[in-house]
Parts: C-alpha cells; sequence; structure tokens
C-alpha cells in the first residue's frame, strides 16, 4: 500500500518538476537547462516577500510566480533569441544563466538548510492504512489540475492552438500569422511558471536549498528523454514509471538511489529507445 | 494592389531569382509556371516573408549566405522588410509547397490553428465555408493530419490558409502528386474561392494545364527569370509555352 501511494505522490511530483521543461521544448525546440533555477528563484523569492517584506502567503505565491515567469520571458528575449536552433548553445547558454542564478543566490545567502516555506495546511491523514501529510496531497490535487488546464489552454485557446501549432511545424505556423519568436516568449514564461509552480507546492516539504535547483534539472531532464522529447503523454507516463522506480529501489536498496535510477533510465532509454516512448524524432514519412 | 519589383535572391553566388517582377490587381487569379528549381518556392518565400526567415536563420547558424533584393508591395505599403507574420496579418498567407499540414492535429484543429488571425465571427463563417468547398473534410474532420491522402491533405491546407482571412493567397503547387481527377476539381475550387470572396490568388504550378483555362495572367519562369508573360489565351497560343508545358 505504501509502494502505491508514495509511488503516485513521487510520480506526480516529477511530473510536476518536468511540465515546463516539456512544454518550452516541445513548443520552441528550446532546452531550457535553466530550469532548476527558476524553480529555486520562485521558493526563494517568495520565501523573501513573505519573511522579509511581511506579504501575506498567497500574494507572495502569486507575485513569485509572476517574477518567475518575467525572468523566463526575459531570458528569451535578450540572451536565447540571438543563438536561436543552435542546440548546443542554447543549452550552453541557458545552463549559464541557470548556474549565475543559483551560484548567485548562494553567495547571495542561501546556504544551509534554515530557510523553508510553511505548508499550505498543517496535518496529516490516514489513508487506507498509511500516514500522508496534507501537502502531499495537496501536490498530487495541484499536479492534476495542472496537467487538466494545460490540455484544456492547448487544446481551447487561439493561444494554445499557436503554441501546438508551431511544436509541430514552425514555417507553417508563420504563414498562418503565429510569430515563432513571440510563441516562444510565451512558451518560456509560461514554462517558468509551471517551474515555480511546482517549486511553490514542493517546498513546503523540505527546505529551500540550491542543490534543488541541480536536482529538479535532472529529473527533468530524465522524465524528458525517457518520454520522448516534447512529447506531453510520454513525459507523463515516464514520470510514474521513474517515480515507482525511485520508490521501489527506496523501499528495497534504500534511499540514496533515487537519482541513480533516473540516470540509469535515462542510459537505458538512449541505449535501447533512443527517441523515447513517445518520441517524435522519427517523423511520419512525408506523402507526395 | 500586390505588386513585386525586381526580385532577386542568391543562395550563395547562385542566381535563385533574376529580376522578378510581377503585379497581381484585385481579385485576379496569376499564375506562375515553370520546371523543377525555376525558382517558383523561391519566388513564394519572399513573396510571403518566410525567405527573409531563412535568410536569418542561415545567417545565425553560419549557413548559407543568402541575399534578397527587390521590392514587395501591398495596397501602396512597401512590405519588403516586414517579418511573415506580419505579413500574414497584413493579409498575404501562403499555402507552402507541400502543403505542411500539422501531423499529430486532428483535421479540425488544423483549421482552428489557421484560424488564429480570425475573430470568432470570421472563424465560423470561414470554418462553414471551408466545409461547404471541401466537402469530404466534414467525413475526416476528427482524423490526424498525418494520415490523409493527398488530395485531401491538399483540400486541408487551401482550407487552413482560408482560415487565416487571407486578402492574397499565395499557393505553391497545390496540384504536387495529385490524381488528374482531383487536379480539376482543385482548380475549380480555386477559381470559386476567388469569385465567391474576392480574394486575390497567385498559384505557381509545373504542370500547366488544369490550371492555365482559370487564370487571369500568367508568367513563366526558367532558371530564375521570368521568360514570357502574358494572359492565358496569350500564353495558351504561345508555341514554346504549348510544346514545353502542354507537352503537345
Amino acid at each position: 500500500m505504501e509502494i502505491i501511494i508514495y509511488g503516485i505522490i513521487n510520480s506526480v511530483t516529477l511530473a510536476l518538476m518536468a511540465l515546463g521543461f516539456t512544454l518550452v521544448y516541445g513548443v520552441s525546440r528550446l532546452p531550457n537547462f535553466a530550469h532548476g533555477a527558476l524553480y529555486v528563484l520562485t521558493g526563494y523569492v517568495a520565501w523573501m516577500l513573505m519573511y522579509r517584506v511581511g506579504l501575506y502567503y498567497p500574494i507572495a505565491m502569486v507575485l513569485s510566480l509572476i517574477i518567475t515567469g518575467l525572468v523566463g520571458a526575459a531570458m528569451y528575449q535578450f540572451v536565447l533569441v540571438r543563438i536561436r536552433g543552435m542546440a548546443i548553445s542554447e543549452i550552453i547558454a541557458s545552463y549559464a544563466i541557470g548556474l549565475a542564478i543559483l551560484e548567485g543566490l548562494r553567495w547571495g545567502g542561501l546556504k544551509g538548510g534554515t530557510i523553508t516555506l510553511p505548508p499550505f495546511v498543517d496535518g496529516s491523514i490516514e489513508l487506507i492504512g498509511v500516514s500522508v501529510d496534507y501537502q502531499r496531497l495537496i501536490v498530487v490535487l495541484i499536479g492534476v489540475l495542472l496537467v487538466g488546464l494545460l490540455w484544456l489552454f492547448v487544446n481551447r485557446t487561439k493561444l494554445g492552438l499557436a503554441l501546438k501549432g508551431m511544436a509541430q511545424d514552425e514555417r507553417a505556423a508563420m504563414t498562418l500569422g503565429i510569430d515563432s519568436d513571440y510563441m516562444a516568449v510565451v512558451a518560456m514564461a509560461l514554462g517558468s511558471v509551471l517551474a515555480g509552480i511546482a517549486a511553490l507546492v514542493l517546498f513546503p516539504l523540505g527546505s529551500i536549498v540550491v542543490e534543488s535547483g541541480y536536482n529538479v534539472l535532472i529529473m527533468a531532464v530524465a522524465v524528458c528523454i525517457v518520454g520522448g522529447l516534447g512529447s506531453w503523454n510520454g513525459a507523463i507516463l515516464a514520470a510514474f514509471i521513474i517515480g515507482f522506480a525511485q520508490i521501489l529501489t527506496q523501499v528495497y536498496l534504500g534511499a540514496h538511489y533515487q537519482v541513480v535510477v533516473a540516470l540509469v533510465a535515462i542510459i537505458v532509454t538512449l541505449i535501447s529507445r533512443p527517441s523515447g516512448l513517445f518520441g517524435r524524432q522519427k517523423e511520419l514519412e512525408e506523402r507526395v | 494592389m500586390f505588386e513585386a519589383r525586381g526580385l532577386m535572391v542568391f543562395y550563395e553566388n547562385m542566381l535563385a531569382l533574376n529580376n522578378v517582377s510581377l503585379t497581381c490587381g484585385k481579385d485576379r487569379i496569376i499564375g506562375v509556371f515553370g520546371a523543377n528549381s525555376a525558382g517558383k518556392s523561391t519566388l513564394m518565400y519572399t513573396l510571403s516573408g518566410i525567405m527573409s526567415d531563412i535568410r536569418t536563420k542561415e545567417e545565425m547558424a553560419g549557413g548559407e549566405r543568402i541575399t534578397i533584393r527587390g521590392q514587395v508591395i501591398f495596397e501602396g505599403q512597401d512590405i519588403s522588410e516586414l517579418k511573415p507574420s506580419k505579413r500574414a496579418r497584413a493579409g498575404i498567407i501562403l499555402c507552402p509547397e507541400r502543403r505542411r499540414i500539422f501531423p499529430e492535429s486532428t483535421v479540425m484543429e488544423n483549421l482552428m490553428i489557421g484560424a488564429y488571425l480570425a475573430n470568432s465571427r470570421q472563424t465560423s463563417e470561414t470554418l462553414d465555408y471551408v466545409l461547404r468547398i471541401f466537402s469530404p473534410l466534414v467525413r475526416i474532420s476528427k482524423r490526424l493530419g498525418g494520415f490523409l491522402s493527398g488530395g485531401e491533405q491538399q483540400m486541408l491546407a487551401i482550407g487552413r490558409a482560408l482560415m487565416a482571412q487571407p486578402k492574397l493567397l499565395l499557393l505553391d503547387e497545390p496540384l504536387l502528386g495529385l490524381s488528374p481527377i482531383i487536379q480539376y476539381m482543385l482548380a475549380k475550387s480555386i477559381k470559386e474561392i476567388r469569385d465567391e470572396r474576392g480574394t486575390s490568388i497567385i498559384v505557381s504550378e509545373q504542370y500547366a494545364r488544369p490550371i492555365m483555362p482559370i487564370i487571369d495572367y500568367g508568367y513563366i519562369l526558367e532558371n530564375g527569370s521570368a521568360v514570357v508573360d502574358g494572359t492565358n489565351r496569350e500564353l495558351m497560343d504561345n508555341p514554346d509555352v504549348k510544346s514545353a508545358y502542354f507537352g503537345s
């Protein structure tokens, strides 16, 4: 029972961490290696606004998400736009920005396990004989809600459909009046906000540390590679596979194998099925 | 209404378009004919602005050096420097070579992505129109774009372009690889679109026979130059054109 419940919680956690990364890559083919940094940044900004500025928790959360979204958009607008289409440069530049943010935060005093966001609701509940705290239930709830909302956004709104078109065929989308740079800015802002939401629901479970930025990036990359880069269904399925694998190794082997599982999953995927579970590397053959 | 003056496009030192000028009045259908590599797609990409996007991308990646010269004028405005999305907003919509249907979206979703520039009233009106003139699309509206036949894809591609509310529709080789029956059906639809919606159309094609009867004026491209132009009657009577494009 414990394995199932904590497996689900862990899987949704991974899915939350990876959503933003998948979205940005899926739409603009932009591997955003600053993803983890944006995650930590949101947590830190929310904490600052709450304890240093003295805002209410909900207001601090919304503000921190807005700030992260703007940072993501600015990253594209001022840096990444100049190196579009050069995958290696995109990775290096975004990773460098991420490093600058993370190490900047460390230098600015974010070290040790001293700062933490409070859980939304205190306490815990007995679920089929397993004790689960409310915050973990909220994680699952928000994860499911977020996936649902994103699905609605992408399939029902004009902007979402434009993002979907851009993801499939940039040139065709351009001929229909969809601007590729604007869409990339939107995707980056949205992806950053998704990273931020993940941070806000997950940080109350532990303390805000710089290392979690690197950890989140590794998890997001692992989930995306196993699921197939840019595929949403693949990412969610992969989150469940890796999530349960982690819990199983934790129970039978030991807690410190968590990251190893993710990395092994990457290696196994690259060896056996390089484009991932739902990869789009191999396009449908064009009909003439 | 639409005019291109002295267009020159170089890929490195290779001349792809050599001093091509063309005009398209309101409610006109203009044909551009030429063999493979005559410059038809380059012309269409230049008119729709995609060419300058390709140039920017090549420049950033350190690839081919592309040079574009000449002017494109639409409704009295020089739009030579505008991005493709801005030109589309102005009303110039390209229906690109090989259709470029969104393969993982359904037929209906392809049309709705096409409606990015349309307001909700225009969207529903145009959707009705597209499903009326291309009625086979109704039956397959839930099928994925990647699983359509060539003819269905082409109907969808033109329909999707119409959803973007074009004033000037650029069709790049719409009949490529289709059976003669579908070719004639599409040619008829293209004429209907002009007659019923007042959309100006520039259509490029390799094989002239189905398209020639519906055009008002045509240009023959050879090695990047417009070598002959005239009304459809003049072109059909021209012995050189006859032997090269009608195979008789």
